[in-house]
């Protein structure tokens, strides 16, 4: 699941229909999605993930309003508006929850790893 | 490869959020106090006015404590919102009913917290709530011992004058004295 990339770019998790990656260099998550790449701080990879994951798909899905079509995720921390639609949003919530998934258990084996050496 | 999750902070998800919940609890407490007080002071009970405005400072300080251990640490704290606090009450016997209530929910909240720190191994997290659940011995006991005086000295005739005049005096560190 970790492939090196380059020096500083290690892939954290990958769909057919995007990546997470770390940079070890500048310490940011880099998401890439639908052809465009945007650099997450720690911090705001972990807010941008819980909003991903707090879209309401079921209202998505049920709401007949054409608003109710489109998810906009438009953080103040990086310059790339999200625009998603259900179908967006359940491949980006794949992606994401499956980078959240590997992270934790680097953090995990990391700890032990500590603990027993 | 880096840690970077454990670089930003050594919370865990989980326990972050149930911080800024309790961060969130401890404001609502604040507020409620401060409804209390106002309630008290235009019915008449000028003391306990005082006493619950006094209150509500210190559960903002606990509200601010956790609030700096969370941004210490780390983790994100979250300003919380407040709302539907209760104006109205129904009577001064109601008012302290409702501040025991209370505090016994924030305990709950603390074991609560206390309890999943110790399932995540947090034990730095756990030995900071130290502090929050010998305080709610307190705060339980001063609540409970106000309430008593209700009966102790009785509502009627001047009973509510005498009450309100003795409720700033309780605490815990006259317990036995």
């Amino acid at each position: 699941m970790q492939a090196k990339i380059n020096t500083h770019l290690i892939e954290i998790f990958k769909t057919e229909c995007g990546s997470v990656y770390q940079c070890d260099q500048t310490n940011h998550f880099i998401l890439e999605y639908a052809g465009r790449v945007t650099a997450f701080k720690p911090i705001n990879f972990i807010d941008f993930t819980k909003r991903v994951f707090a879209i309401n798909l079921h209202d998505m899905a049920s709401n007949t309003a054409r608003h109710a079509d489109i998810a906009i995720l438009m953080p103040l921390y990086t310059e790339t508006c999200f625009l998603l639609t259900m179908i967006d949003t359940i491949r980006l919530q794949r992606i994401l929850g499956g980078a959240k998934t590997i992270l934790h258990l680097h953090t995990l084996l990391r700890t032990n790893q500590l603990q027993f050496a | 490869m880096k840690d970077l999750l454990r670089l930003r902070t050594s919370l865990t998800e989980e326990i972050e959020a149930l911080l800024n919940e309790q961060i969130k609890v401890e404001a609502y407490s604040s507020s409620i106090y401060l409804a209390m007080s106002s309630w008290c002071d235009r019915n008449g009970y000028d003391n306990s006015a005082g006493y619950l405005e006094k209150q509500s400072g210190e559960e903002r300080e606990h509200m601010l404590k956790l609030f700096r251990y969370v941004n210490d640490l780390g983790g994100s704290a979250v300003s919380p919102e407040v709302t539907n606090i209760p104006q109205e009450f129904d009577s001064f016997k109601g008012v302290f009913e409702m501040a025991l209530q209370q505090e016994i929910q924030v305990t709950s909240n603390f074991n609560r917290i206390a309890d999943r720190c110790q399932k995540a191994n947090d034990y730095v997290t756990f030995q900071f709530l130290q502090w929050f659940l010998k305080e709610q011995v307190e705060e339980e006991y001063v609540a409970r011992r106000i309430l008593e005086l209700f009966d102790v000295i009785g509502e009627e005739g001047a009973g509510r004058w005498e009450i309100d005049k003795h409720i700033p005096k309780v605490s815990f560190g006259n317990a036995g004295e």
